[in-house]
């Protein structure tokens, strides 16, 4: 009887810990979080994003705590993505270290920033032929525009239950960039057409810098406001940056905002990635889909630069196409390291920066746009 | 219409695809237009960078 008893009292002891409800998804999910923090240490993929996402996956498979329900710490850290915060924060951050002068010297190349977001397009279609609803199938293709924060934006706009999968895709592909888009860019382009080398650009004055952002922000917000938070921070973190006053204001939003809002973004991302909820078959369906997106970007933005060419007597090296995908720098850098591999003294960096920087304004239209038509 | 079909997301994908190059050819047309703010003058970088 006193033994019965005691068994009896164990067995409770060993329900209460999270021992009861593990299973074999949380050990698959934990080693998923490993082999993130892993990637970023030795591979150096995204460390800034991965150590954290890997981890916060490695503790939301670990049953028992409280941490990811209402009233536990990852839970509100989630509460400030779910609450549209983060990616606007991060987006300051974002505007206060870029310098859009390549943007704003070569105004032609900004369209290149629209023309490679065709996997955008190519991947709803897809994802709706797969049978998401129309409202997941906007937030996956969202994924081809190459902007995290945006990925993360339309996703919690319009299908939040999958911020796990769409956002664990579009910064694994991020970092994969330079894996993914040069055997797309030298299929689609010649030899002779990879050692074109631009002209110097002209230089862009204070006046010009300062108005830029002031300008974006007031037509953008006009034409698409519900992109507005986002616009809107990248262009005051930018202002910050420009206007030389407000330089200690700057900083702060491109260190300790940023850093700050990495760490709170990467725990709420990675406490979604439970078991129950990633393993699933969509996550395959969302990382192939991905990977078309991406792969059908990079080409129409190369066949969009070539398009171009047809119509300009000074012409452009078609690689910048590809730059027009939103990924900064990574897209503008891939660029650049090809056009070296024929032509060692091509430096296409800093006009490709031009074509990358006009692809965040690209997703944030194309995001807007989607999001007044399904809304 | 009705929006959960794979009709819609056709016509979507293309009225967003050609609409978001319309409105970023319009960014182009601003950005070409922004060098005529020199016309209005030049800021002094050097006591701007002084005063804070």
């Amino acid at each position: 009887m006193f033994f019965d008893e005691m068994l009896h009292f164990f067995g409770q002891m060993a329900a209460q810990t999270g021992l009861a409800q593990f299973w074999w998804g949380n050990v698959l999910m934990i080693a998923v979080g490993i082999a993130m923090i892993l990637l970023a240490i030795i591979k150096k993929y995204e460390p800034l994003l991965l150590v954290g996402i890997g981890f916060s996956c490695i503790i939301s498979n670990v049953p028992g705590s409280d941490l990811v329900l209402p009233g536990g710490l990852f839970h509100y850290a989630y509460e400030g993505v779910q609450l549209l915060i983060l990616p606007p924060l991060i987006f300051f951050g974002v505007g206060a270290m870029t310098d859009f002068g390549p943007m704003i010297a070569n105004p032609k190349l900004v369209i290149l920033g629209a023309a490679a977001h065709l996997g955008i397009f190519v991947a709803l279609i897809g994802a709706k032929l797969l049978g998401f609803t129309i409202y997941e199938a906007g937030a996956i293709g969202i994924i081809g525009g190459a902007d995290g924060p945006m990925a993360i934006f339309m996703t919690m706009k319009l299908a939040p239950h999958l911020l796990p999968q769409i956002s664990v895709a579009a910064y694994s592909y991020m970092a994969l960039m330079p894996l993914i888009q040069p055997p797309v860019m030298k299929l689609l382009t010649s030899k002779r057409e990879r050692q074109i080398r631009m002209k110097q650009m002209r230089t862009v004055s204070r006046v010009e810098r300062i108005a830029f952002p002031i300008v974006i922000g007031i037509v953008v917000n006009l034409l698409l406001p519900p992109v507005a938070p986002l616009i809107t921070m990248l262009m005051l973190g930018n202002l910050f940056k420009e206007v030389l006053v407000t330089e200690r204001l700057a900083k702060a939003a491109a260190n300790e905002v940023m850093n700050v809002v990495i760490v709170i973004l990467t725990i709420a991302i990675g406490s979604t990635m439970g078991a129950d909820k990633f393993l699933t078959g969509a996550t395959i369906e969302i990382v192939a889909l991905g990977l078309l997106a991406f792969l059908c970007g990079t080409a129409s933005g190369v066949i969009g630069a070539k398009i171009m060419n047809l119509f300009l007597e000074e012409k452009i090296n078609p690689l910048l196409g590809s730059a027009g995908i939103a990924s900064v720098p990574i897209a503008a850098r891939v660029a650049h390291v090809v056009a070296l591999q024929d032509d060692p003294e091509n430096f296409l960096i800093y006009h490709a920066m031009g074509p990358n920087l006009a692809g965040v304004f690209g997703t944030a239209l194309s995001g807007g746009i989607m999001l007044a038509l399904l809304q | 219409m009705e929006k959960d079909t794979v009709t819609f997301a056709i016509m979507l994908s293309v009225i967003d695809f050609f609409l978001s190059m319309v409105l970023i050819s319009g960014i182009g047309v601003i950005l070409w237009l922004l060098p005529f703010l020199n016309r209005l003058g030049k800021l002094d970088e050097e006591s701007m960078r002084r005063g804070h």
